[in-house]
């Protein structure tokens, strides 16, 4: 499967471009938006703030790929 | 009212616009292409082309130019620019204020107002730019001056949200500019619109008046083009942001790794309490102005309501039923009829009903609204009914902040300290309001034990405040100071100066030093 969500995505432009993905990562205790406005910084550190390690980081993208390729 | 064609028309906005400007001159830029949307009906403004990253770099070069020929201007000279910048506000208010309810949804009464707390800051700043002064101190050495003045600083980045799109630019701006300044905002890319119109009424202000460019600087972009490493670049001398506590605290993070200086607005959880001695004729419709003004969306928005166990069931009963007359007037926010318009986004929905179901989860008992709302022209599901809840301080949803119109209500009982107690009981510290006509506790509450809040008002809400005092409070809110006040000393560089008007070379301390 082509990875286009990668852990390197700003927070900002996931919510823009991957909409869905708000949900998702608010069930992982992710909150994207604080205030009404998207987080600074990139996934992977949104992850590792909540102490993610780097195999569930890994995880999140894949299933927010996977979620992007049923939404399409 | 105007027709959405005629405010955009007024304002200079057109289908597609430049994202940057460096104050009188706009730039074609590259960068992705952000559109706005209306949350009253969700349809397409217009749109903005953001800026890139080459782009920052030609703003922030041009803005370190401009800051060497700007600090030499005198002060009033200076301020004069910004008192004119004051009478275009004037003469745009209501366009501009109507832009901000369409594309944010405060009510258009708060878009008025937002406006004039521009206004408000300009004069403001006309009278405190022959005021930037600073001590004569007594020397201990004979024929030796001490005194104390404040230099302009530098260059000003200024980082504003959505749910005051120009106001925070004004507070700051019009101080940073009186005080030698150069300004770089970034506004937020839910309304930036709102900042394209506020560059558009002053450029004729800066032509006037010559001002370089590169002292009023704008640029939209997304944060992966102006985010961290704007926060990071030691030719900004000063990064104020509003925003949230978790931006925030990135933001003092990374600025701090260089030792810059931050100026942080960032989210409260504020509280009104309600002593058995409270004018509740006072209290009800302050504080349901607190709860659902700009629905729920400023950052001084009532939260929490700590209401002594005495009064717990009577105002109960009276703050409900001012909602269910509030239920009535939710709508288009463009109608003077209207009291609660639309939340910025779905997403904001979406926490708001988070918020909802956590609360009751957690053994709150919702008594009022907490539902999307239902009508003619509230259909594309922004519009909610403001809630009610009973909850305890501790719940996990309580201590944070959720950017909606959703108040828990706590009940006290015993004397005044106890509800202070829980007013503190909260990581922010923004404001805080008591509802008391006892003047024992309402020192209190305004005493070394009382509210830890920035604000701290008596029979007065938490919303609302004037520009003459400092804005701002402790805790995860930051702890930065603006508007009012000696908040212009934040945009200054304090210098300390000894001169030595005799001919010989006394020490401080006595010391000896024989050469």
């Amino acid at each position: 499967m082509i990875m286009e969500i990668t852990k390197d995505i700003t927070i900002e432009d996931l919510i823009e471009d991957y909409p869905f993905s708000v949900k998702y990562l608010s069930t992982k205790g992710i909150r994207c938006i604080v205030c009404g406005e998207p987080i600074w910084g990139t996934l992977e550190e949104a992850c590792l703030e909540k102490s993610f390690t780097e195999d569930e980081i890994e995880q999140a993208v894949k299933e927010l790929n996977e979620l992007n390729k049923q939404n399409k | 009212m105007m027709t959405k064609q005629e405010i955009l028309d007024k304002l200079g906005i057109s289908d597609v616009n430049m994202g940057l400007t460096t104050g009188t001159k706009w730039f074609d830029t590259e960068g992705k292409t952000t559109t706005s949307y209306s949350p009253i009906d969700g349809k397409e403004i217009a749109s903005v082309k953001n800026g890139t990253i080459d782009d920052y770099e030609m703003v922030i070069t041009k803005a370190r130019e401009a800051f060497k020929t700007w600090r030499m201007i005198p002060a009033p000279v200076r301020a004069e620019v910004v008192r004119q910048i004051g009478l275009a506000l004037r003469e745009y208010k209501e366009p501009l204020g109507a832009l901000v309810t369409l594309e944010m949804g405060k009510i258009y009464q708060e878009g008025l107002g937002e406006v004039q707390e521009m206004i408000d800051i300009c004069d403001f700043a006309v009278g405190q730019a022959r005021l930037m002064n600073g001590f004569n101190l007594q020397s201990e050495r004979p024929m030796h001056r001490l005194t104390e003045q404040y230099q302009p600083l530098g260059v000003v980045g200024i980082v504003t949200s959505y749910n005051f799109p120009v106001a925070v630019w004004a507070w700051n701006s019009a101080l940073a500019i009186a005080a030698g300044d150069v300004v770089v905002w970034k506004p937020s890319s839910k309304t930036p619109l709102t900042a394209i119109a506020t560059m558009n009424i002053i450029q004729n202000v800066l032509k006037e008046n010559n001002v370089p460019e590169g002292v009023f600087n704008m640029m939209v972009a997304k944060s992966s083009v102006m985010g961290d490493n704007f926060l990071g670049d030691k030719r900004v001398d000063l990064l104020s942001l509003t925003g949230s506590t978790a931006v925030g605290k990135r933001a003092a993070q990374i600025v701090g790794k260089r030792l810059g200086k931050t100026l942080l607005e960032l989210g409260g959880n504020n509280a009104v309490i309600v002593t058995p001695n409270a004018d509740l004729k006072l209290a009800i419709p302050s504080t349901v102005f607190g709860t659902v003004g700009t629905a729920g969306q400023r950052c001084t928005t009532t939260r929490r309501i700590i209401i002594h166990e005495d009064v717990y069931d009577t105002f109960v009963e009276k703050f409900v039923n001012a909602y269910k007359s509030v239920e009535k007037k939710i709508g288009n926010p463009l109608d003077s009829n209207t009291l609660v318009g639309p939340l910025i986004d779905k997403y904001s929905v979406e926490l708001f009903q988070e918020a909802v179901t956590k609360v009751q989860e957690e053994g709150g008992k919702l008594l009022f609204g907490g539902e999307i709302a239902k009508g003619i022209g509230l259909e594309n599901g922004l519009y909610v009914v403001p809630a009610i809840a009973e909850a305890q301080n501790h719940f996990k949803i309580v201590q944070e902040e959720t950017f909606a119109p959703i108040v828990y209500l706590i009940k006290y009982s015993g004397g005044v300290e106890n509800a202070i107690a829980i007013n503190n009981d909260v990581p922010q510290g923004l404001s805080s309001a008591i509802f008391t006509k006892d003047l024992l506790e309402a020192e209190t509450f305004l005493s070394g034990m009382g509210s830890d809040c920035g604000i701290a008002n008596v029979n007065a809400g938490t919303s609302g405040a004037e520009i003459g005092g400092a804005f701002g409070g402790e805790k995860e809110t930051g702890g930065g100071r603006e508007s009012g006040s000696d908040a212009w000393k934040v945009y200054m560089r304090r210098q300390t100066s000894t001169v030595n008007y005799s001919t010989d070379l006394p020490l401080a301390q006595g010391i000896e030093f024989n050469l």
